[in-house]
């Protein structure tokens, strides 16, 4: 066990409290100091709650002395995007708009692991509104890529990614709309989860696009990716979207062994255009899963260019459709990528926002088919390693779309098609920039995903790697 | 399927309650343009009587491989 109780993954730290080999206060201060250390480098937080984050830890602590344990996150510390309505508290989503919102409810998601013992660490920095893969921000600064601190995090889980990364939380929620939990996990070098469309309740969780919006989380492991999904997921009154499905014990499905699964890589699309190493990475990533017992078999997927282009439909015209009084407003306020992204949902017929949103049963039902031979699909996240703040700093130039649409090419069609898919730390680049690997798995099947990326986490060490402070 | 030129983007805009001017409308015609023409293959194709609601059925429906 390191000696640096924030360096632990979340089921370790939590467990070594359970067992007190470790107080909460003692965790807490540990992850406190890292956040001292690194976030006048990384700008991760949007609000760090030192005092009540330790008061909490001695409340956990003196609780467990007396055999009084919340759940599996008794007295674990962690900060989450600053877009899970936390009732009583300030929550941004990352805008000046918002810059004082206090919801009065707080998100089902958060709500779920407050009752099972989590501390509050602060809360997380985001893209303004989630819209935008980069990480950019023009109100409260660019967050920062902990393996090179002049590229970027991904977005718009921008401070998830960077925090879980640099070890200043355990874990942290993100949210996946386009591609914004499996951007940052790429870019930074952490395993992320995009649930399926209806897995997690929505509620409480700022909204861009209902149609395409998912909760999950952003971990160390893929282990420590089941043990939070396996909390937050389930039936939620409050929110007719989310499914009734059962929910399987994730946490058992991260010891199997993947002997004898089939893994489908695609034959076209997802290996266009793809960086020498990020393509060299994907090659090591199936050799080792060959190694592991895997069958990996070539899959031919329906087009996926109709696919992306329907999601950008769908999400356009939904988050106009959210912001539309803020765009009569009070348009000053936002970013002026992020208006520029959102007045483009105002060139979206009805008819044709109707005819993309019609189309997602053929198309998920074509991948259910071409996909049938396979448990799961292996895929790039990015065609390109982590860019630099300043080659991403596109703004509203003519090509800034172009970019923003090129970065989120493979992770589009998943969030059209409300499939899982699991980020996962697959290597790194000459210049030790990260590079990950989305596994995709079947509507409601997070559980085989999970096992793969635990399998291939057991064979691998990429996920623990530690950035150093520059 | 017509990517919608600047003047249309103005006057659905003004429709919807948030006018631009000429130089936003041009803009986004521009940046929009391409999710148009992706999905224009299969635009004007889908049978009378498909619910969007279909894929929560697809989703919800067990495979095995």
């Amino acid at each position: 066990m390191s000696t640096e109780p924030a360096l632990m993954s979340l089921t370790a730290v939590a467990k070594a409290i359970a067992e007190k080999r470790l107080s909460s206060h003692e965790v807490t201060r540990s992850c406190l100091d890292r956040v001292a250390e690194w976030q006048p480098r990384l700008n991760a937080f949007m609000t760090i709650e030192s005092e009540a984050a330790l008061k909490a830890a001695v409340d956990a602590d003196a609780a467990l002395a007396k055999g009084q344990s919340r759940g599996p996150l008794h007295g674990v510390p962690l900060a989450h995007k600053d877009m899970y309505y936390d009732a009583g508290k300030v929550v941004t989503c990352g805008s000046l708009i918002r810059r004082d919102f206090v919801p009065s409810i707080t998100s089902t998601a958060l709500q779920r692991l407050k009752d099972v013992g989590q501390i509050r660490l602060g809360s997380l920095q985001m893209v303004e509104f989630a819209y935008g893969p980069t990480g950019h921000n023009v109100h409260y600064g660019a967050v920062r890529n902990p393996f090179a601190t002049e590229h970027i995090t991904g977005g718009s889980s921008s401070g998830s990614g960077s925090a879980v990364a640099a070890r200043l939380t355990f874990a942290a929620l993100g949210s996946d709309t386009g591609g914004s939990i499996r951007m940052p996990a790429h870019f930074c070098g952490v395993t992320g989860l995009k649930t399926t469309y209806g897995r997690i309740s929505r509620v409480g969780a700022m909204p861009l696009s209902q149609s395409l919006d998912t909760v999950g989380p952003l971990a160390r492991t893929a282990e420590d990716c089941a043990l939070l999904l396996g909390l937050m997921a389930g039936a939620d009154p409050e929110d007719p979207t989310c499914s009734t499905a059962p929910v399987p014990d994730y946490m058992a499905s991260t010891t199997g062994s993947i002997k004898g699964m089939k893994i489908g890589v695609p034959t076209v699309f997802y290996v266009d255009d793809l960086d020498a190493e990020v393509a060299k990475v994907l090659d090591d990533s199936i050799a080792t899963l060959r190694r592991e017992g895997a069958e990996i078999i070539k899959v031919e997927l329906p087009d996926q260019r109709q696919l992306t282009a329907a999601c950008q439909l769908v999400l356009a015209a939904e988050a106009a459709a959210y912001h539309k009084r803020w765009l009569i407003e009070r348009p000053q306020d936002y970013g002026a990528q992020v208006l520029m992204r959102l007045q483009n949902g105002l060139a979206i017929p009805g008819v044709t926002y109707l005819e993309a949103l019609r189309w997602r049963g053929p198309a998920l039902a074509a991948h259910v088919t071409a996909t049938s031979c396979v448990d799961a699909v292996l895929a790039p996240v990015a065609p390109v390693p982590a860019p630099t703040i300043a080659e991403s700093d596109v703004g509203t130039s003519p090509g800034a779309e172009a970019v923003i649409q090129r970065l989120t090419r493979f992770t589009r069609p998943i969030n059209y098609l409300g499939l899982p898919s699991l980020a996962v730390p697959a290597g790194f680049t000459a210049k030790g920039l990260p590079v990950g690997m989305q596994l995709i798995g079947r509507s409601f099947d997070e559980a085989t995903v999970l096992q793969i990326g635990a399998a291939f986490q057991r064979a691998t060490d990429f996920h623990d790697k530690l950035p150093m402070p520059s | 399927m017509t990517i919608p030129s600047p003047k249309q983007i103005k006057a659905m805009a003004d429709a919807a309650g948030v006018p631009i001017d000429n130089e936003v409308a041009t803009r986004i015609a521009n940046s929009i343009g391409p999710a148009f023409e992706g999905f224009a293959p299969i635009a004007g194709t889908a049978p009378f009587d498909l619910e969007p609601a279909s894929f929560l059925l697809v989703q919800g429906k067990k495979v095995s491989p």
